[in-house]
């Protein structure tokens, strides 16, 4: 497959990751301004912000922690991480430029898939804040977090299970691996900032990850951060955790074909070794968990280079015999 | 949907319509069918063509737009109709101009016997500025340079004309096809009992034509559709048609040439190509040879395609055979090499290079289409009815100027077709851009990109300027 056609299938992959997480995180966050204490919403934006690596537009995050400012900055802080189009972490900017990527690739999706991510850009171009704000935030990221379930069924059910079906999935497991361990990050340091957190926090994070039932029918009905952690780190059988991600991960790189850089492959495998160890061996082992989320991440950066290194960007030493 | 306040001219042939009022024959059918169905269930048709066309992304950029900004090309519901009869002549014209077209660019790069024997006057060739020097003495494979072509043709009460060769990089076929599978898909059971003919097989025949033009000794060659990118104007069609015809997408930055050979930069590796279908100009094609300033194109391509290790569709330099100056002489061409009559008539044409044409263009300014011969899309012409005097008289000080640059033609009365107008059925000016393929023979798919000027009387149907377009039925014997 075309080098620059496989990396704008990873990368639309990614981009569309990306909006689905964040939809989830602002679903939670519109549902809290509902009904739930200051500190507890509060809590919300340290955690969503802390996990972009991102300065809020409104001054500090320490200044939202009063009553006053919490509510009324919540409509901007949506908006930044909504539909803000410099912000290239908003959700807007993840379904544009993965509609971007697709349209580029499109010839190597399914009609299908292209007609699903098309209407979904076109539902959500053009809506600003104040349109989702007055009467159902919660609805309309529900919606999109539906929309890109919908699509990644439409893709499994339509792709032609070619190289470009692994890119796709490369791309948005590698996401998933570095969002993830990002968030995990973020809510413990989040948790360590915050004053009196509640239960609250730590159900609300199992619920994102769909893992709210699975907690109680393993470790019982209170939430205990440490277990909750390790839920969300090395249950197999959820769908979003870390070591399933990884697993799909290192799944689809086994799977990709010859790379025409040797070099870059191998470090890239090894590095998965690594990355895989870290969340299935030394995990339980932990002293700091966040030292270990935060390497993690670390070395999802370095594998996205090498996958570029290897299929999208290597260096030409021979051609093929003629 | 009655017809009733439908406007005929006599001076405008109607698609539909003899002048009399009296439906044309073989378009019975469809007039009866529309005339039984009501104005909502019009309305409906229409709202489902145009939104397939939204869903599916079916969009096209304007230059000078913002970068971001996709366009859905508008599209009108109400197909025109050819008959079995009239198609077949099209299509031995199409094929007859398109001969000759090929056995002009092969002369004028190699000996040129039609400069020599005074057919065409020296510097209407070699004037032009599509002419390529650098293609002097190449052999285009089985002497087919324009592989890809699409005509533009106009109908008058004298029958149709050419108004315009494509040979370099001719598109909208992907709009002749998706507006066929969005009428068709909305007019279920007239489609089905008005027998029309088959167009979606395109794609083959074009992958047909590509492999028979590949290099010398590859069975199965790789083909490669090269585009300048997903800001021109027709990466949807680029992006359609290396689906339809499973060749790889590319820009120029993925391929690279090696010793004389084209490579692409695959997952796996560099892969060589053998065909490559360019939609990107001669002058980005290859930096070491063209505009140096190209990041779009291939350095060493040219090389290559000399070689014949690669086949590039269309050849360069095809661009002096659609150039609007030489035009003019293609029916003496059709003289010349094939000793016919042209079938299909070209438009009157007067050069302002010559005297004479001068002379007369910027007397009758208010009667002409003048055109820039170095134009296309619409662009930087002036249809003289239309013009005030003070736009005229600046057109004729940039006439006056630089002759040799422009061309003028009589106001054509281009046919009318009936187009759903707000709620209303009304006649709107159209044209058809047939697409000819030439591999080892022609083929000609019947059916054609039908463009429609959408505002009342105008005479501009392209799509940067208000045009829309249309589905065009050939019918069945």
């Amino acid at each position: 497959m075309l080098s620059r056609s496989a990396e704008g299938l990873y990368w639309m992959g990614r981009y569309l990751e990306r909006a689905q997480h964040l939809s989830r995180l602002l679903r939670m966050q519109a549902e809290a301004l509902v009904d739930r204490p200051v500190n507890e919403i509060h809590f919300g934006w340290l955690r969503v912000y802390g996990s972009l690596h991102r300065q809020p537009p409104v001054g500090s995050l320490e200044l939202l922690a009063q009553d006053d400012y919490t509510l009324a900055d919540s409509y901007t802080l949506a908006d930044d991480l909504t539909f803000e189009p410099t912000n290239p972490a908003s959700v807007w900017s993840g379904i544009s430029s993965g509609r971007e990527n697709a349209r580029h690739v499109r010839h190597c999706l399914s009609a299908e898939m292209w007609t699903c991510l098309n209407r979904m850009y076109l539902r959500v171009q053009g809506m600003t804040i104040q349109d989702i704000w007055a009467s159902s935030p919660e609805r309309f990221y529900a919606e999109t977090v539906a929309e890109i379930d919908t699509f990644a069924g439409v893709a499994a059910a339509t792709m032609y299970r070619d190289e470009g079906w692994r890119f796709l999935n490369l791309g948005r497991a590698i996401e998933r691996v570095q969002l993830s361990s990002a968030l995990l990050h973020a809510q413990i340091v989040a948790a360590e900032l915050t004053r009196d957190v509640s239960e609250a926090a730590w159900t609300g994070l199992l619920r994102l990850y769909h893992a709210l039932e699975a907690y109680h029918r393993t470790y019982g009905l209170t939430v205990v951060p440490r277990q909750a952690l390790d839920l969300l780190a090395t249950d197999a059988r959820l769908p979003d955790s870390l070591c399933r991600s990884l697993d799909m991960l290192s799944a689809e790189l086994a799977d990709t074909a010859a790379s025409p850089n040797d070099q870059a492959v191998g470090a890239a495998q090894r590095l998965m070794g690594r990355m895989s160890a870290l969340v299935n061996y030394a995990w339980l082992d932990r002293e700091d968990p966040k030292a270990l989320l935060r390497q993690l991440n670390e070395h999802g950066r370095d594998l996205h280079d090498l996958l570029t290194d290897s299929f999208f960007n290597y260096p030409v030493h021979d051609v093929p015999a003629r | 949907m009655d017809f009733k306040d439908y406007e005929l001219d006599a001076r405008i042939y109607d698609e539909m319509f003899h002048s009399d009022g009296a439906a044309r024959t073989h378009v019975q059918g469809v007039h009866t069918a529309l005339s039984e169905t009501s104005a909502a269930d019009l309305a409906d048709i229409q709202d489902q063509v145009t939104g397939s066309f939204s869903s599916e992304g079916i969009s096209f950029k304007v230059y000078g737009d913002d970068e971001g900004d996709e366009r859905i090309i508008p599209v009108d519901c109400l197909p025109r109709v050819l008959s079995a009869g009239e198609w077949r002549e099209l299509e031995t014209g199409l094929t007859q101009r398109l001969k000759a077209l090929n056995l002009f660019l092969a002369d004028v790069y190699g000996p040129a016997r039609i400069v020599e024997d005074g057919v065409i006057p020296v510097d209407v060739v070699r004037g032009c500025p599509q002419y390529r020097i650098e293609m002097r003495g190449f052999k285009a494979p089985h002497g087919v340079w324009v592989a890809i072509c699409g005509t533009d043709l106009v109908r008058t009460n004298e029958g149709f004309k050419v108004l315009e060769d494509n040979l370099r990089v001719p598109s909208g076929v992907a709009y002749m096809l998706a507006n066929r599978k969005a009428v068709k898909a909305s007019f279920r059971r007239l489609y089905r009992s008005s027998r029309v003919q088959e167009i979606e097989h395109y794609g083959r025949v074009l992958r047909t034509t590509l492999e028979e033009l590949s290099p010398a000794g590859t069975s199965d060659p790789t083909i490669a559709l090269l585009t300048p990118g997903v800001y021109n104007s027709a990466f949807y069609e680029h992006m359609f048609l290396a689906g339809q015809i499973g060749a790889e997408l590319v820009e120029g930055r993925d391929l690279l040439v090696d010793d004389g050979f084209v490579y692409m930069r695959t997952t796996a590796g560099l892969r060589r190509v053998d065909v490559v279908y360019r939609r990107i100009d001669d002058d980005f094609l290859d930096p070491v040879v063209f505009r140096e300033d190209s990041l779009l194109g291939v350095p060493g391509i040219m090389h290559a395609c000399k070689q014949g290790n690669v086949t590039l569709a269309n050849a360069p330099g095809t661009g002096v055979a659609d150039d609007k100056s030489v035009y003019a002489y293609v029916p003496d061409m059709i003289r010349y090499y094939l000793a016919e009559e042209p079938i299909i008539a070209n438009v009157e044409t007067y050069l302002c290079r010559n005297p004479e044409g001068l002379e007369y263009t910027l007397d009758n300014l208010a009667n002409l289409v003048v055109k820039r011969v170095g134009e296309s899309g619409g662009y930087g012409m002036l249809i003289g009815p239309h013009a005030t005097p003070a736009e005229r008289a600046e057109y004729a000080e940039q006439v006056r100027a630089t002759p040799a640059d422009f061309i003028s033609q009589p106001v054509l009365d281009l046919s009318r077709a009936p187009c759903l107008i707000d709620g209303r059925i009304e006649p709107r000016h159209v044209d058809l851009r047939p697409f000819v393929l030439h591999g080892r023979q022609t083929r000609i798919v019947p059916g054609a990109f039908c463009r429609v000027a959408l505002r009342r009387g105008s005479l501009v149907v392209n799509s940067s300027q208000g045009g829309g377009g249309k589905d065009l039925w050939v019918l069945e014997n």
